[in-house]
């Protein structure tokens, strides 16, 4: 029998042939006059733009002055949230000065309504989402710029391998992904570099909050952290709403045997996922796909998991994908969604502002739909055995060791 | 809903998308402080990449035959990134500490009940 690996390796060999058969030496040439970033075998392109080389896993970002920003917005969330004890004491002084006690729990909405004019606030938000525009407008820029180059780039890895590329042009996308998420120019489905405008723009993220991830260091430890099924067995491995792909390609590494795949609503994200696995020699396969409609049979996989989706989700596209995890999952498989804890919309006043205003202006859209959510109680009713004792997977992130029972 | 304007022939394979209001967030209660605040931002970005850059090119000047290729691609350290950092937070502190100074005396006010420190 054949499968969609072997399709996609013969269809890429036989690309590669006709292009080396047909190609002529002064299409080639003035190729590398063109593109004079990639690198090339042959006077072919081998499909990898790094301007500046790469550092380990990591493509340096493609000129120093971009590095440089991107530098600064980094020190900037440092600095920021260096002076988070300030915005606390600020806000609980003017909860107080309200008649409610800063101690106690408030709605973020009552919160909202008693902080929302204060200076030092309104300034800490601005200056924090000025850095956010900032981080996104200096990749865009560069990759608008430089589109015909980093398109080709693309267009090069698509067919090739290891690994595969499904992408669905005609594909109905639904509405509740189509914002921009965390202000990101296009979202994860209007920019054709929404991939690398996402990898880089987070690593910002990831520094002012959880430590370097230029190596992908935080899926890392989270793939690893996962806890193998009862009987040992994993030959099939899902990523719901994989992104860029960095947890799936961190679960190839640890299970090198495994069929691995991820899938995500954004063409370009999965694009850019493939590209950059094919470039670490990592054979994952990766398909433009809805999370809460996988097109996998039942009982397909062994492991069925995600890195932050969750509350990109409004609760019942949530309910969806939790149902569809459950209906994939083989019995004796887990499905292990890694995402925030949920806690209600009541909680101390500036995190309770802090989460709101997050929700509004960062356009976190759905995460207030989320913490509202009792996740876990969810996936219970869908089926699995919540197994309390496994470790979270990401450090202060949920306990969601979701078991379907054999 | 909107689409990025990409001048290209090459498939995307991206949608159409639904633009958030952030444009039009005003923080301070005058568009005007939100939009000197953001300025700030900018600058202070371009001015840090300038001054990281110069010291990729006095890192480079102690050497001999230096080329455009060379500054682009010179790698710091992870001492000197450890130094680096620490200039860039030392200059972030200088530039932005001032915007979250809680001052609250107007041009009127008497010097009041000071108190020796």
């Amino acid at each position: 029998m054949i499968d969609r690996r072997s399709i996609f390796t013969a269809t890429a060999a036989i690309g590669t042939f006709l292009a080396s058969a047909f190609g002529s030496r002064k299409a080639k040439a003035g190729m590398q006059e063109k593109y004079p970033n990639h690198t090339y075998k042959n006077g072919t392109p081998t499909g990898d733009v790094e301007p500046r080389g790469a550092i380990g896993r990591m493509e340096r970002l493609p000129t120093l002055r971009i590095e440089g920003v991107h530098d600064f917005t980094c020190g900037m969330r440092t600095f920021l949230n260096k002076h988070t004890r300030k915005l606390v004491t600020r806000a609980d002084k003017l909860i107080s000065e309200s008649g409610r006690d800063p101690r106690k729990e408030i709605h973020a909405i009552e919160a909202m309504k008693i902080l929302d004019k204060d200076t030092l606030l309104g300034t800490s938000g601005r200056l924090w989402i000025s850095n956010q525009q900032v981080t996104w407008k200096i990749l865009q820029d560069h990759y608008h710029e430089n589109a015909d180059e980093y398109l080709a780039e693309m267009e090069a890895a698509d067919n090739d391998g290891p690994g595969t590329l499904e992408l669905n042009p005609e594909m109905e996308i639904p509405d509740y992904t189509k914002h921009e998420i965390h202000i990101q120019p296009g979202g994860y489905v209007g920019d054709a570099f929404a991939g690398p405008i996402y990898h880089y723009g987070t690593l910002s993220f990831y520094n002012g909050v959880m430590g370097d991830n230029t190596q992908d260091q935080i899926h890392v430890s989270t793939a690893n952290r996962l806890p193998l099924p009862e009987d040992g067995v994993v030959k099939r491995i899902l990523v719901q709403g994989c992104g860029l792909g960095q947890m799936t390609v961190a679960l190839a590494e640890r299970f090198p045997e495994a069929e691995v795949w991820g899938i995500d609503v954004g063409g370009p994200l999965v694009r850019y996922g493939h590209m950059r696995a094919r470039e670490l020699g990592v054979p994952v396969n990766f398909a433009q796909r809805l999370a809460e409609d996988t097109k996998f049979p039942d009982d397909h996989f062994d492991i069925v998991t995600s890195y932050i989706i969750n509350h990109e989700l409004p609760q019942d596209k949530n309910r969806a994908v939790i149902k569809e995890a459950y209906r994939v999952t083989r019995p004796g498989g887990y499905y292990y969604p890694v995402d925030f804890l949920t806690g209600g919309g009541k909680g101390k006043p500036y995190s309770n502002y802090r989460r709101w205003w997050d929700h509004r202006w960062n356009n976190e859209v759905w995460s207030y739909e989320y913490h509202t959510f009792n996740f876990d109680q969810e996936i219970e009713m869908a089926g699995f055995k919540l197994n309390p004792n496994t470790p979270a997977a990401l450090p202060r992130f949920g306990k969601r060791h979701a078991v379907k029972e054999a | 809903m909107a689409t990025t304007k990409l001048k290209t022939d090459r498939p995307t394979y991206t949608s159409d998308f639904i633009p958030s209001d952030v444009e039009r967030a005003v923080f301070l209660g005058n568009p005007v402080l939100d939009n000197m605040m953001s300025s700030l931002i900018a600058l202070g970005a371009e001015v840090w990449s300038n001054r990281r850059r110069m010291k990729v090119l006095e890192s480079l000047l102690a050497e001999k035959g230096i080329t455009e290729e060379m500054v682009e691609s010179y790698m710091p350290t992870s001492e000197q990134e450890a130094e680096w950092q620490k200039d860039r937070d030392r200059f972030i502190d200088l530039t932005y500490s001032p915007l979250l100074r809680e001052g609250d005396l107007p041009v009127s006010a008497d010097f009041g009940d000071r108190k020796k420190r």
